[in-house]
């Protein structure tokens, strides 16, 4: 019973990390319809600038994180404005919007690796081996404030689509470009403003995993694969979904070691990522990824 | 792609082509290469070999596969067990472990229904998913202590020419295949799947062929690639880094052209050889950046840019 | 023009007849220097280790030069390293070693770091005959070809394990250790963890009934996540704690240990445990007790010896900074190279190849004098030392007792129960 409580708590935080950076793929997916493959090289940036704050400054995580999600926005209207926007929109884009940003997160990894050098680094703060005990669990601190951002930040977002004039027009774009420009949303606007929303919260959710686990320059295929799932499997635009998919995944995960050897647990995410693109393209809540 | 060749006929293709062969191939015999140039040349027909083979499934079907490098390390894997474990000659052990890498390519049929983006991140999945399945296969792969073969100097000189061969085959199915039938039914998946099944072609049996056909190339260079190191282990054969050199070679030379993939790679392996020399830490994010500029401004890479620069020579006018 | 045929041909002639001589007296001139070639891992995953080995051979190389050069015969000569950057990939390794050998014309190899980089790479030597000093590599697997130019001076990481049980052992018999104890094994699913492994294990399968294994387990190098694993860990209720992983992993994996109140009786990381990096990372106070098992360590320089003059020498070159046992292992494969060319009197690689097979010396190494029995592969067999960290911030030698500094401390204080 001890062991199913470990298991199901370890699940339940760890979801809230996986929302978070499935979120900030499926924006940029449902808005401008383009997969950023460079979501896991903007994680990685983002735990890198958390690194040196927290190395250079002093400044904990917790409190540089506008920092880093200021940053990792800045960076995302970059991205958007010098490659992306160059890109022809829709299918026909399709493997060269992937390539691009594919070249992309290769150069970023470059620059982490010349800046940095390719050593595994992490966070390490006076919370990273404090634990609370909570149903008999031992919960690590770091971990449950990562849930806490983890749940509130989608949360946030939610609010803001629905209720601020540039959430509405970020929807409306999402489901009719054209139509906005003819009412006079200026949709380039909008694309620069979701890519920088989609990258901030990648740089966030590379800030909060900088603090329990490592990283280094090559770090990032797990996340993007990860994120993927999420949004494959939840939906995108959909803050529910996302959080229900985020949790399917980090139980299967987790709990995969009870009937899987360790080393293999790490094969869990990719494999779900290939079934549910496989036999459930349309995720929970029926959007599709086909054609 | 069809305008090339109204200035480049066929038979002045072959006429230019089998010199290069032949010079080549003689190379070695006339010229004192030193042993390490002879090797390295080895090396670069093995990875122009791969990078042909993935470009009929990356650029003629346009399905972008990340994950290339599960069908190189099982073909390399098969190859080196049954060569640990019979006194089979080498090329034998290769082409089987092409097959069973063609065969395993299939596997991936489900995913083949998967169009652009999902495609290529789903072959990510699989290509990681099956590093880690073989990783752990200790009994198969040797996991991560990997294989010892003995070693066979004579084999290792000799496949310059079984490279370079296989390049002749390779670059002349790829030309054969783009000039075909077969060619257009590719061409018509890659730009609008649902018309081309309107106008039957049937997009699931063609992408299987080509997926099976591209593995099992991909496959024998694996099996070569044993026989040259000698060693071979699980996460250098099935990594995503090999994965992505299989597409930097294609695209930086001309994604879905037939001497792209043979400029990519020529210039990856030449590039990689004088970086590592200078600049070791710099090739990733070069390749990067020659991957956006190319992405751009000249989606045709580096047979674009020389198409170009033909174009500007007066041989290529046509005879008013 | 037909005047200046005559003296043309006299010119080209005379030009001929010149290069000629110059070529035989050029091909039979002597040797001016040593060249030995190497290739480490300066960028890539294992670039900070590969860093470290550059230092040791360095220094080797300097202090030769420093004193005149090597005696070859009745000269001395200077010795260059060129050392190039592999990258911590296999396929380059094996590419500049190729190079080195045939490009550069090296005299001799010095191997670089990782198990799987020296398997791979070592196929070249052996392919053209040129002795390849190892002291990089310590899977046993490598050693397992019949290869007559390879050389190891690292002993086998089997070693480690069996090592580390000897230990346990002994506190078991001195009733410090429940018996029978239960272990959890978790190691690094590479050439290094499996070594690692089949140590522990082999002790336990000869131990009758004094020891269980209840978990294990391998886990992915540079994993993130081990909470599951140790969950599992956890559960199993076992009494000592035995892991293998690299300093990242270590790192990683501690800290998700000691936060979920984990503390057994033993724990063990292999040849991880008193690095500083490690203990600014974590905390002293979660580092106490650990356990880790060295080639090599700075506290053999107590007693005065090879190790002492080498941490010394190291001390003077690199700013006051003690040396590990990446560097002592390098600086040693290096030094072994040159005394086995000074035996040999000259450069010819089949003559030092000889002298290496025959190699009886003392060394900075533990235990006995340095040697590379046919038996095992040609790979060295000397002993590890086992370091523990105490709370005083201090990690001295407590096994074997030869060269122990310090008690070792058994079962852990915190472990409580």
């Amino acid at each position: 019973m001890e062991r199913f409580i470990d298991l199901t708590v370890s699940a339940v935080l760890l979801a809230g990390l996986y929302a978070t950076m499935a979120y900030g793929l499926g924006i940029i997916y449902g808005v401008l319809r383009v997969v950023n493959l460079a979501h896991g090289g903007v994680i990685m940036a983002g735990a890198y600038l958390g690194w040196v704050l927290h190395g250079r400054l002093g400044l904990d995580p917790y409190l540089s994180s506008p920092i880093v999600v200021a940053a990792a926005y800045l960076l995302g209207m970059f991205m958007y404005k010098a490659l992306v926007r160059h890109l022809p929109r829709g299918p026909a884009g399709g493997p060269a919007s992937l390539l691009l940003l594919f070249g992309f997160w290769l150069v970023l990894r470059n620059v982490a690796y010349l800046l940095f050098t390719g050593n595994d680094q992490s966070i390490t703060t006076a919370w990273s081996t404090r634990s609370v005990i909570l149903l008999d669990a031992h919960i690590s601190v770091s971990r449950l404030a990562v849930l806490a951002v983890g749940v509130v930040v989608p949360l946030a977002l939610h609010l803001f689509l629905r209720r601020t004039y540039l959430g509405r027009a970020i929807r409306a774009v999402a489901q009719n470009p054209d139509s906005c420009t003819l009412v006079g949303v200026d949709v380039e606007r909008i694309y620069s403003i979701t890519f920088g929303i989609g990258t901030s919260l990648a740089g966030l959710a590379g800030l909060l995993s900088a603090t329990i686990f490592a990283f280094n320059p090559g770090s990032g295929s797990g996340e993007l694969l990860k994120s993927f799932v999420v949004v494959v499997l939840g939906g995108m635009g959909s803050v529910l979904g996302t959080g229900i998919a985020a949790l399917i995944l980090a139980v299967v995960e987790v709990f995969a070691i009870l009937v899987l050897p360790s080393y293999l647990t790490a094969a869990v995410g990719f494999v779900m990522l290939v079934l549910v693109l496989v036999f459930r393209p349309g995720g929970l809540f029926g959007h599709r990824v086909l054609g | 792609m069809t305008r090339l060749f109204r200035t480049l006929s066929p038979t002045r293709i072959v006429l230019l082509f089998l010199p290069v062969v032949a010079a080549l191939a003689l190379l070695p015999l006339v010229a004192d290469l030193s042993i390490y140039t002879h090797n390295l040349m080895t090396l670069a027909f093995l990875s122009i070999a791969g990078a042909l083979a993935w470009n009929w499934m990356g650029g003629f079907v346009g399905q972008v596969s990340f994950g290339h490098a599960a069908m190189f390390g099982v073909g390399g894997f098969v190859a080196a067990r049954i060569i640990l474990w019979a006194p089979v000659p080498a090329p034998l052990a290769w082409i089987a472990g092409g097959a069973v890498a063609g065969i395993v390519a299939l596997g991936a049929h489900p995913t083949l229904r998967l169009r652009g983006p999902y495609f290529s991140i789903a072959t990510i999945g699989l290509g990681e998913a099956t590093r880690l399945f073989f990783t752990y296969w200790e009994d198969f792969t040797g996991g991560s202590s990997g294989l010892s073969l003995p070693i066979d100097s004579a084999m290792k000189h000799r496949l310059y020419w079984w490279c370079l061969g296989l390049v002749v085959l390779v670059s002349a199915a790829s030309w054969l295949i783009r000039r075909s039938a077969l060619g257009l039914q590719l061409l018509a998946i890659k730009a609008d799947v649902d018309a081309a099944a309107d106008l039957g072609v049937s997009a699931t049996f063609y992408q299987d062929l080509v997926f099976a056909l591209s593995g099992a190339v991909v496959g024998l260079t694996g099996g070569m690639w044993a026989s040259y190191f000698s060693f071979i282990e699980p996460n250098d054969m099935f990594g995503f880094d090999r994965s992505i050199g299989f597409v930097l070679m294609a695209v930086i030379g001309g994604v879905g052209t037939v001497l792209g993939p043979v400029l990519g790679a020529v210039v990856f392996v030449l590039l990689r050889q004088y970086l590592l020399a200078s600049y070791p830490q710099l090739y990733l994010g070069l390749y990067g950046v020659l991957l956006i500029f190319i992405i751009l401004f000249e989606p045709l890479g580096l047979s674009g840019l020389l198409l170009r620069l033909w174009r500007r020579l007066p041989i290529s006018r046509p005879a008013v | 023009m037909i005047l200046f045929r005559p003296s043309l041909l006299a010119m080209v002639a005379a030009f001929l007849a010149a290069s000629m001589i110059g070529a035989t007296a050029f091909a039979a001139a002597p040797p001016s220097k040593v060249s030995v070639g190497a290739t480490l891992p300066l960028t890539g995953s294992e670039a900070r280790i590969g860093g470290f080995f550059k230092e040791g051979y360095e220094l080797a190389f300097e202090q030769v030069n420093k004193a005149g050069g090597l005696k070859v015969g009745n000269q001395k000569l200077p010795v260059t390293l060129t050392l190039l950057d592999d990258t911590t990939t296999q396929a380059t390794a094996v590419s500049l070693a190729d190079r080195l050998v045939n490009s550069d014309k090296v005299d001799f190899l010095l191997g670089t770091y990782s198990s799987h980089l020296i398997e791979a790479q070592s196929t070249v030597a052996e392919q053209y005959k040129v002795p390849y000093i190892n002291g990089g590599g310590g899977a046993t697997k490598i050693f397992k070809r019949g290869f007559k130019y390879l050389f190891g001076t690292i002993s086998p990481v089997e070693l480690l394990g069996t090592t580390l049980m000897r230990w346990i052992d002994i506190q078991q018999k001195a009733g410090k250790l429940p018996k029978p104890a239960k272990i959890a094994l978790l190691w690094e699913n590479t050439a290094h963890g499996k070594d690692f492994r089949k140590g522990v294990s082999d002790f336990v399968a000869q131990s009758g009934g004094a020891y269980a294994i209840s978990v294990d387990e391998s886990f992915a190098l540079d994993g993130k996540d081990f909470s599951a694993l140790l969950g599992k860990v956890k559960a199993a209720k076992v009494d000592l704690f035995l892991a293998d992983a690299h300093l990242p992993d270590y790192i990683t994996m501690h800290r998700q240990y000691v936060s979920s109140g984990m503390s057994h009786k033993v724990v063990s990381y292999g040849a991880r445990g008193s690095e500083k990096g490690a203990i600014e990372a974590l905390g002293q106070e979660n580092v106490n007790y650990v356990l880790s098992g060295v080639w090599w360590s700075a506290q053999l320089a107590t007693k005065p010896g090879p190790s002492r003059d080498f941490v010394d020498a190291f001390k003077a070159r690199y700013g006051g900074r003690s040396p590990e046992w990446f560097q002592a292992l390098a600086y040693q494969s290096a030094r072994t190279l040159f005394s086995a060319i000074e035996q040999a009197g000259s450069l010819d690689r089949e003559a030092v190849r000889q002298k290496l097979a025959a190699m009886k010396q003392p060394s900075l190494l533990p235990g006995g004098p340095l040697e590379f029995p046919a038996a095992m592969g040609q790979q060295a067999q000397n002993p590890f030392v086992l370091q523990q960290n105490l709370p005083d911030g201090n990690a001295p030698i407590i096994y074997p007792p030869d060269v122990a500094t310090g008690a070792g401390v058994a079962p852990n204080p915190k472990s409580g129960k």
